[in-house]
């Protein structure tokens, strides 16, 4: 089944075209990768698929059912979005913060209700920040506050996850988990759609890729099928080298050094 | 719990001492002047404490407040206007002003699709600069009424209420007060606002039509408290602050209490600006005077 598919659409900022006709299909319970270089329009379509941005042309269908039609809190119901980053303006405890995640099932003037209380416990226990969960979200680190968001989008018990770059800026360790958080979240049956800047981290864990260039698709297949010297050179314009991830049959892309011949001497 | 319980005691005191105390012995015909003074600062500084709270909160902007965007100073440059044409301040000008600059800036921060927020606050503090001007033109031009427009302009609570014009004030009372009471329900957005517009987008906010709600009410409740009492600056800037401090940053709490602390404030400054010299000051410029130093001490603890 499909989840979420885009339909011919375009997008503009002022008259530069950044997503030009671009047509793709999430299946259900996937782990998708959007790769590409900067300015390649991963962004700009990740938000096109859950409704902060709307198409000039074409439309977005979830579960079949056009985007344009459904109410923002209907979509929310379905599906959660993570930002690259998150700037907290108030200083909100982190369990206030997940809680936040209920605002599409809650109505105005309404209590938080038993199951809003049991989605952010769950949400808190599987983003595994029970130890943060009444400190102050400013005094986190990045990665924490990443877990933290994604905490919210976990409690907003959406049938869909998107990510942008979600583990940029972080360090080894909070990459790791916030990488393994979201393939278990997808071996329970929810799909994820990540746009990677890390071609690596995507590698190990999209099971399929998509490759955006100048805002079309340029092509898309499993990691062992895109990541080639020969595709990565045409799109981001950069000599490389592949070679085989040695726990998992995965390519790992490193980048080809001019100078390396002088360090040796 | 402890906190709620104090502010309200507090908030009980100031209106005891708000009728009670005054040079003037208590007579009858005192005693009602004191309990109008008294329902005006209520509302007054309630209002536009509870509108800074939810502005600062809209915006994410801890500087915003009534007079940022706009809707004060065309209050009072309505105001002003009415004092120069009529000899008296006429509350429906005041209020047009207050709108109709409400207005203008929507135009300015209208693009195509929807507005831009920053240019929304940006227009506001430019058009806050343009009524002040035409305010000096008009005070300037007036003479004999200067010490009126002065008055307004600082704010004063000692509005003379009588029967030409005691059922517009408590219709405009009535209204804002419902009107702020239905605001409320927006706690949650401004909570998940404050992480960024597209995260509230994400979560199901129409951030558009939300923020044009915001704006437009907040201008409405403005242009109707500066139409009875005058442009009384700080409380809608300072007082969500010291909300924020004593019961964090829910704005569930914090509209509550910017409203009770914001009624408290003023009571208190006007209690001050009849008693302390043997003139009256205007209530503006005792908010300040005092507002002040406890805001930075309150901020240095």
């Amino acid at each position: 089944m499909t989840a979420l598919e885009t339909k011919e659409i375009c997008f503009s900022y002022d008259a530069r075209r950044v997503i030009d006709n671009v047509s793709l299909a999430v299946e259900s319970k996937e782990f998708l990768g959007i790769i590409g270089p900067n300015g390649a329009g991963k962004s700009t379509l990740l938000r096109l698929m859950c409704g902060i941005l709307e198409p000039e042309s074409g439309h977005v269908a979830l579960f079949g059912q056009s985007l344009a039609g459904q109410t923002p809190r209907l979509i929310a119901q379905q599906v959660a979005f993570v930002p690259q980053e998150t700037h907290f303006a108030l200083n909100f405890t982190v369990e206030d913060i997940v809680l936040m995640g209920r605002y599409p099932y809650q109505r105005p003037f309404g209590r938080d209700k038993a199951e809003d209380i049991e989605a952010t416990d769950q949400a808190i226990n599987a983003a595994g920040i029970v130890d943060l969960r009444k400190r102050p979200v400013n005094s986190l680190s990045s990665g924490e506050r990443q877990r933290v968001v994604l905490a919210r989008a976990i409690a907003q018990t959406p049938r869909i996850l998107l990510l942008d770059e979600p583990t940029s800026h972080l360090d080894l360790l909070h990459q790791y988990r916030i990488m393994e958080l979201l393939s278990n979240l997808n071996a329970r049956g929810l799909t994820v759609a990540v746009v990677h800047h890390d071609l690596n981290l995507a590698s190990l864990y999209c099971r399929r890729l998509v490759v955006m260039h100048h805002g079309k698709v340029h092509c898309q297949g499993t990691p062992g099928q895109l990541l080639t010297e020969k595709i990565l050179n045409e799109v981001y314009g950069t000599e490389v080298r592949i070679i085989r991830h040695p726990d998992k049959d995965v390519p790992q892309v490193f980048l080809h050094t001019e100078g390396q011949h002088e360090d040796r001497q | 719990m402890t906190k709620t319980a104090l502010i309200i005691i507090i908030f009980l005191a100031a209106i005891a001492a708000g009728i009670l105390v005054g040079p003037a012995p208590l007579e009858s015909q005192i005693l009602q002047l004191r309990i109008w003074r008294v329902v005006l600062g209520v509302f007054a500084g309630g209002v536009l404490a509870f509108c800074g709270c939810l502005l600062q909160g809209l915006f994410g902007n801890p500087l915003v407040e009534p007079y940022t965007l706009g809707s004060a100073s065309g209050a009072a440059l309505g105001a002003s206007v009415g004092i120069l044409i009529f000899g008296a301040i006429n509350p429906a000008l005041a209020f047009l002003g207050s709108l109709g600059v409400g207005f203008f800036v929507y135009v300015v921060a209208r693009i195509e699709g929807g507005i831009l927020r920053d240019r929304l606050i940006l227009a506001g503090v430019v058009m806050s600069f343009l009524c002040s001007s035409l305010v000096m033109i008009i005070m300037v031009m007036g003479g004999r009424e200067l010490y009126e427009v002065l008055y307004l302009l600082m704010g004063y609570l000692g509005t003379i209420i009588d029967a030409t014009n005691r059922t517009m004030i408590i219709a405009l009372i009535v209204v804002s007060l419902v009107l702020a009471a239905l605001l409320y329900r927006f706690h949650r957005e401004l909570d998940i606002i404050s992480q960024g517009t597209e995260t509230a987008a994400s979560l199901g906010i129409n951030i558009q039509r939300f923020s044009l709600i915001l704006f437009f009410s907040s201008a409405l409740l403005v242009g109707m408290t500066v139409s009875i009492v005058g442009a009384i600056g700080f409380v809608g800037l300072i007082v969500p602050h010291v909300s924020r401090l004593l019961f964090g940053p829910k704005h569930r709490f914090n509209l509550a209490a910017s409203f009770i602390l914001g009624a408290t404030f003023l009571l208190f400054a006007d209690m001050l600006s009849r008693t302390i010299t043997v003139y009256e000051l205007p209530v503006g410029v005792v908010t300040s005077l005092v507002g002040v130093p406890f805001f930075i001490y309150l901020y240095r603890k």
